[in-house]
C-alpha cells in the first residue's frame, strides 16, 4: 500500500513555536478534557494497546464482514484478536485515515500501526518496526476488453503513440513504481487516487487503461471487479510490518515475539488462508522468522536489517483470485447493516454539529462584543483571532489541535477535539454575524438604556444583544447547517461521521454504491430540510414584524 | 436643583457650546428654544453625559460632571446622574423588543434593585398618569407616535428622577400627536416636576412656570420668563427667531 513522509524532527520544532502560541489559550478553555500524555510504557503493562488501521477501503485487511455488515473483519483484524492473544493485552482498534496512521502514532493516539504498511526507509526513520508478516508484490490489473497483455506493451504505448492511461493510489508504492516506469521511457500518464478501490472501478469502466495494486488488494477484489484481468508477474515485493514508536522495544519485542509464534504453529497461514491472500512466497517469511529467532527476536531496527538482508527478498507468484462472488442485489440483513451503520453515523453527525454550534455561538458573542466594546488591547488579537481562524482551513485547525497538541502534552481526544475544532472555528464566523446584528441596534437604544441608569453591560445584555439576536438567527441557522456539513471533516481525526461512514462502506462493497450514496443522501436531507423550514419559518415571523 | 457654569463643547473643530451659564430650580421647568444648530440638544445631552464637554462644571443635585468624561472611566458619576436625570428622546428610544410595561420596569428592576411586583405597581400607575394603562401588554410598535412618547416619558419617571431632560418631545409627531403628549407635559409641570425641555412648540414654552433659554450659535443669547421673552424681545436675534416662527404659524 501506500507510503507517506512523516513531520521530520525539525518539522516538529518549527510546529512546536506555532503551537505554543496557541496552547495557553486552548489549555485554559478545554483544562477539563485534557488527558495528560504518558508516553512511557509499562513493562507489565495490561493496559490495551491502540491499533490504528483504515477500514476505508480496507479490504481484505480490514473491512465489514459481508454477512454483517456492522460486524469487522478482514486479514489484520484476525491478526489482531491473535495478537491480543499472545501479547496478553487487549487491542483495540481505532479508526485513522490510512495515511494520517504514522501521526496518529507519534502523536500518541495509537500504540501501533498495522494496515498494510510496507517496510520503507523513510518510515524506518521516525518508527520502529516489528518482523514482517506478510510478502506483498505490485499487480499490474487491466480492462479484459483492453489491449494491454504484457508490460512490454504498456512501454510501448497505445497502437496511434499516445500513452496508456493509469490510476493509481496517491502516495504508494505502486505510485513510485509507475513514476519509475515513465521516468524510464514507459509511455503513460498517471492519475492518483485517495481510495483503493476508485483507480479499480475506472479501469473497469474504461475511462483507465489499467491500474497497478498490492498483491492481497488485487486478489481481494477480483470478485468485485470482475472485468479486471492480472497481466504479467506481480514486480517489486516487498514486506508488510508492524509499526511502534521508537523506543518501545518492550512492546516491539512482544509483538516479534508473537508474530514468531504465529508463524511458527501455522496460524498466520491459516488467516491468510481465510482471505484467499497466501501466496507461496509467504514462505520467505519463514527465513526470516528463523534468522530472528537466531538473534534473539529482535527489537531494535538494526537487528531487523539483519535479519531482512539474511533472507533476502522473495516474492513470485500471487494467489489466484478466491471466493465466490458476492455481486448483486444485497440481501435483506445487509440493508439493514448499512442503515444501522449509516443511521449511527448520522446521529454523531448531528450531535457534533449541536454540541459544537452553541459553543461556537457563545464564543463568537464574547468574541464580537469584546471586538466593538473591548478596551483596543483587546479588539486588536480579537481581530487577529478572527482573520486566523476564517483564514486558515477547518481541516488544518482539527490536524493542529489533534496531532501537534500532543506535542506539548495537551492530548485531547477525538471527539471532543471535533467539537472544540468546529466550535473555534465557527466562532470567528459567528461573531462576524453578530458584530453586524449588534452594530445594527440603533445607537438610540443604547442612548435610551444608559440614560435610565443602567450599566453598559447592562444595556448590552437586556437591550441590545436580545435585538441584535433576531436579526442574525437567519445568517446563523445558515451557518448551522454549514457547520452541520462540515462535520465531515472530522474524519480528519478518526471520527467515523456519516461522509466517512459512506466512503467507508462504498469502498469495501462497491456493488452496492448507488444504494449507500443514496441513502447516505437521504438521511443528510432528512437532517438538513427540517432546518431549512425552520430558517424559513424564523425569517417569515421576523418579515412580518418588520411590517406591523 | 441643576447648575450649569460655563459650559463649552467643539466637535470635529468646530465650536458647538461657547460658554453656557443656566439653572433651574427644584420645581421648575426650563424651555429652550432657538433655530436649528443652535446648540440646544448637544447642551441637553451634555446635562445627563451623553455627550462629553471640553470645559465648564454641570452640577446635578450632588454629583457635579466635569469635562471629558468618560462613559466607561466614570461610569459610576454617570450612573448617580442618570438615576437623578430622565431623558426623552425626539424619536422616543422605546425597547422594540419589550413591551410598554416591560419598557418601564427594567430600569426600576435592573437599576434599582425594585421587585417586580413593586416596579409593576409604579409603572401602571405611571402609565395610567400619562393614559395609557390600557396598553400595558401592547409591543410599542403597535402604538403611534404620540403613544410611544407618552410611554417614554412614562419610562423615564418610573426611575422617580429629581429631573427630566426632554429633547424635542413632539418635533417627530404630527399636531395631534403632538398636543396628547404636550398635555402629558404640561401635567407634569403642574405637578412641579423639574423638567428641561427643548422645543419648536411655543405653546409648551408659553405654558411653563419657569425661564425661557433662547439658544443661537452655541450661546444662551436670551433668557426671561415667557411674558418677558416672547412680549418684550432684547436681542436682535430672538426677534428674528420669533418672528419667523410667528410667519410659519400663520402660513
Amino acid at each position: 500500500m501506500n507510503r507517506r513522509s512523516h513531520p521530520t524532527a525539525t518539522r516538529a520544532d518549527q510546529a512546536r513555536i506555532a503551537v505554543r502560541v496557541c496552547v495557553a489559550i486552548l489549555s485554559l478553555a478545554f483544562a477539563t478534557s485534557v488527558a495528560a500524555q504518558d508516553r512511557a510504557d509499562a513493562v507489565e503493562d495490561s493496559s490495551p494497546l491502540r491499533w490504528g488501521a483504515d477500514q476505508e477501503g480496507g479490504a481484505p485487511f480490514l473491512f465489514g464482514d459481508p454477512a454483517d455488515i456492522t460486524r469487522m473483519t478482514g486479514f489484520e483484524v484476525d491478526l489482531a484478536a491473535e495478537l491480543q492473544r499472545e501479547i496478553g493485552r487487549p487491542v483495540e482498534f481505532r479508526q485513522a485515515q490510512w495515511d494520517l496512521l504514522p501521526s496518529m502514532l507519534l502523536a500518541g493516539k495509537i500504540d501501533l500501526v498495522m494496515n498494510g504498511y510496507e517496510r520503507t526507509p523513510d518510515r524506518l526513520a521516525v518508527m520502529d518496526s516489528s518482523l514482517p508478516y506478510y510478502v506483498y508484490a505490485l499487480q499490474l490489473l487491466v480492462n479484459d476488453q483492453g489491449p494491454i497483455d504484457s508490460w512490454e506493451r504498456l512501454k510501448q504505448g497505445q497502437a496511434d503513440g499516445s500513452p496508456w492511461r493509469l490510476g493509481v493510489l496517491t502516495g504508494s508504492a505502486a505510485e513510485d513504481y509507475l513514476r519509475d516506469f515513465q521516468r524510464q521511457g514507459g509511455a503513460i500518464t498517471y492519475a492518483s487516487y485517495d481510495g483503493v478501490t476508485d483507480a479499480m472501478r475506472e479501469v473497469e469502466t474504461g475511462k483507465l487503461d489499467a491500474t497497478l495494486q498490492d498483491t492481497p488488494v488485487a486478489s481481494f477484489y477480483s470478485r468485485d471487479f470482475p472485468r479486471l484481468r492480472p497481466v504479467g508477474d506481480p514486480v517489486a515485493p516487498g514486506h508488510y510490518v508492524i509499526y511502534v514508536r521508537r523506543g518501545e522495544e518492550t512492546l516491539l519485542r512482544a509483538i516479534n515475539r508473537a508474530i514468531v509464534s504465529l508463524h511458527r504453529d501455522g496460524t498466520l497461514r491459516r488467516i491468510c488462508e481465510r482471505y484467499g491472500i497466501w501466496t507461496d512466497e509467504q514462505g520467505s517469511l519463514a527465513a526470516i522468522i528463523d534468522q530472528a529467532e537466531f538473534f534473539g527476536v529482535v527489537a531494535s531496527n538494526a537487528s531487523a536489517e539483519r535479519v531482512d538482508q539474511a533472507a533476502g527478498q522473495a516474492a513470485s507468484q500471487p494467489a489466484g483470485p478466491p471466493t465466490e462472488s458476492s455481486a448483486g442485489i444485497p440481501d435483506a440483513a445487509k440493508l439493514l447493516g448499512y442503515a444501522q451503520l449509516l443511521g449511527g453515523a448520522a446521529l454523531l453527525t448531528i450531535s457534533l454539529a449541536v454540541v459544537s454550534f452553541p459553543l461556537a455561538v457563545a464564543i463568537g458573542v464574547l468574541v464580537a462584543v469584546g471586538r466593538l466594546y473591548g478596551t483596543p488591547w483587546l479588539r486588536r488579537p480579537l481581530g487577529w483571532y478572527v482573520e486566523f481562524l476564517r483564514g486558515t482551513p477547518l481541516m488544518l485547525q482539527l490536524y493542529f489541535i489533534f496531532y501537534l497538541l500532543p506535542e506539548v502534552g495537551i492530548n485531547i481526544p477525538a471527539i471532543p477535539t471535533a467539537i472544540l475544532g468546529l466550535a473555534i472555528n465557527y466562532s470567528a464566523y459567528e461573531s462576524e454575524i453578530y458584530r453586524a446584528g449588534l452594530q445594527a441596534v440603533p445607537r438610540g437604544q443604547w442612548e435610551a438604556a444608559l440614560s435610565l441608569g443602567m450599566s453598559r453591560a447592562q444595556t448590552l445584555r437586556r437591550i441590545v444583544l436580545p435585538q441584535a439576536f433576531k436579526v442574525v438567527i437567519p445568517p446563523m441557522v445558515n451557518d448551522f447547517i454549514a457547520l452541520f456539513k462540515d462535520t465531515s471533516v472530522c474524519s480528519v481525526v478518526t471520527i467515523v461521521e456519516l461522509t466517512k461512514r459512506f466512503s467507508i462502506l462504498s469502498r469495501s462493497n462497491v456493488a452496492d454504491l448507488v444504494i449507500l450514496m443514496g441513502f447516505t443522501a437521504l438521511l443528510y436531507l432528512a437532517m438538513s430540510y427540517p432546518m431549512s423550514v425552520l430558517a424559513r419559518r424564523i425569517e417569515r415571523r421576523l418579515e412580518g414584524e418588520a411590517r406591523p | 436643583m441643576i447648575c450649569v457654569r460655563d459650559l463649552h463643547k467643539s466637535h470635529g473643530g468646530q465650536e458647538v457650546l461657547r460658554g453656557i451659564d443656566l439653572d433651574v430650580r427644584e420645581g421648575e421647568v426650563a424651555a429652550i428654544i432657538g433655530p436649528s444648530g443652535g446648540g440646544k440638544s448637544t447642551f441637553l445631552r451634555c446635562l445627563n453625559g451623553l455627550e462629553p464637554f471640553h470645559r465648564g462644571q454641570v452640577t446635578i443635585g450632588d454629583a457635579v460632571l466635569g469635562p471629558g468624561i468618560d462613559e466607561r472611566r466614570d461610569r459610576r458619576l454617570l450612573q448617580q446622574v442618570r438615576r437623578q436625570v430622565g431623558f426623552v428622546f425626539q424619536q422616543f428610544n422605546l425597547f422594540p423588543h419589550l413591551s410598554v410595561l416591560e419598557n418601564c420596569i427594567e430600569a426600576p428592576m435592573r437599576v434599582d434593585g425594585r421587585s417586580e411586583g413593586e416596579a409593576t405597581e409604579l409603572a401602571m400607575s405611571l402609565l395610567k398618569r400619562v393614559g395609557l394603562d390600557g396598553f400595558a401588554k401592547a409591543s410599542p410598535k403597535n402604538l403611534s407616535g404620540g403613544q410611544q412618547q407618552r410611554v417614554a416619558i412614562a419610562r423615564a419617571l418610573c426611575m422617580r428622577p429629581a429631573c427630566i431632560l426632554l429633547d424635542e418631545p413632539t418635533s417627530a409627531l404630527d399636531p395631534v400627536m403632538a398636543d396628547e403628549v404636550l398635555r402629558v407635559i404640561a401635567d407634569l409641570a403642574d405637578g412641579k416636576q423639574t423638567m428641561i425641555v427643548v422645543t419648536h412648540a411655543m405653546g409648551l414654552a408659553r405654558r411653563v412656570h419657569g425661564r425661557v433659554h433662547l439658544f443661537a450659535e452655541g450661546r444662551s443669547i436670551e433668557q426671561g420668563s415667557p411674558e418677558e421673552l416672547f412680549g418684550n424681545p432684547q436681542h436682535p436675534i430672538t426677534r428674528n427667531f420669533l418672528e419667523a416662527l410667528h410667519k410659519e404659524s400663520k402660513s
